[in-house]
């Protein structure tokens, strides 16, 4: 089951199933499940019998753990971070994590740096630059 | 980590369903079966966020009932062995504590937090440094690396390490001085 071609997301060995689907940074998953919550409200009195546990859970994961909070803001990140040659699961990481330095980019996310796909410190010192700047504005 | 993937599922209907309300009752059944269930290689369904297709039913031999094949789109959470995310301590207690990231709960053994962090028992049980400058304890965040996974019939279970660089507390710029 697991443990098959040794899975390692370090190195993007995420099976090519999960290397091409679209990826969700935890604040565009918080507006999915918001929606899909206001839709379980209005077709019954009682919302809360319906949703799951891992709902649930999922959503106050990703309500936590959001690091943009307006629509605009989550939208711009994606953008900033679509601009770099990025794997989905690498987009979705550092938009996530928001490393402070590009040492840090590199330890959450080595895979940048590997392959012949190597993204320059420049690069990722801009790229870092603009997610912080989305944060002050927002 | 999240995704937003296309599944498939063969569902059945009885024929006390057929009617007008054919399809809702069909997307009805698709939610109340798949969602919050686990598989090893897609993770925990969380939510269905629309139907792509609902193919020709087929009746079955033998019985009324009708097989379709449905493609519908759902947001999906796949820990992956390797990966660095955020998780809310849930238990502490002398073998290491246990995180819950979303639906899926990460076990960090003492041997894989930093050797400087000693455990503290008590009413409120914790790993701290030496110096008290930093404790992990119930509803601490922390980053952690995951560094295995476990699939069992309903949920995956997850083994992580806090003990390389860049993990450990995550420290709110706007709480601490």
């Amino acid at each position: 089951m697991s443990g098959e071609e040794e899975e390692n997301a370090a190195e993007l060995k995420i099976g090519d199933e999960f290397l091409k689907a679209k990826c969700l940074m935890n604040c565009e998953v918080a507006r999915i499940l918001d929606h899909k919550y206001d839709q379980l409200q209005q077709m019954s009195a009682d919302p809360t019998n319906q949703i799951s546990q891992v709902f649930e859970k999922s959503m106050q994961y990703v309500k936590r753990f959001s690091n943009y909070k307006n629509t605009d803001a989550v939208r711009q990140a994606r953008e900033v971070l679509s601009r770099y040659k990025l794997a989905e699961f690498e987009l979705c990481v550092l938009g996530n994590l928001c490393p402070d330095t590009v040492e840090e980019a590199i330890a959450i996310v080595p895979s940048i740096k590997s392959k012949g796909r190597k993204l320059e410190d420049d690069a990722i010192e801009k790229m870092l630059h603009d997610l912080s700047l989305i944060k002050k504005f927002e | 980590m999240f995704f937003h993937i296309t599944l498939e599922r063969n569902m059945q209907l009885h024929p006390r369903h057929f009617g007008p309300h054919l399809r809702d009752k069909l997307v009805a059944k698709l939610m109340k079966d798949v969602e919050g269930t686990c598989s090893g290689r897609h993770g925990f369904v969380v939510a269905i966020t629309g139907v792509e297709d609902i193919g020709k039913g087929l009746i079955r031999e033998g019985t009324g009932f009708v097989t379709f094949p449905v493609k519908y789109q759902a947001v999906v959470f796949r820990p992956f062995k390797g990966e660095i995310l955020e998780a809310v301590v849930t238990m502490v207690n002398k073998m290491g504590f246990f995180a819950e990231a979303g639906p899926v709960q990460i076990f960090v053994s003492n041997h894989l937090i930093p050797d400087d962090m000693e455990f503290q028992s008590g009413d409120m049980p914790n790993y701290t440094t030496s110096d008290g400058s930093v404790k992990i304890q119930k509803d601490s965040e922390v980053r952690l690396k995951i560094i295995g996974t476990r699939v069992d019939a309903t949920e995956i279970f997850c083994i992580g390490t806090i003990k390389d660089d860049f993990l450990g507390v995550i420290n709110d710029p706007g709480v601490t001085a």
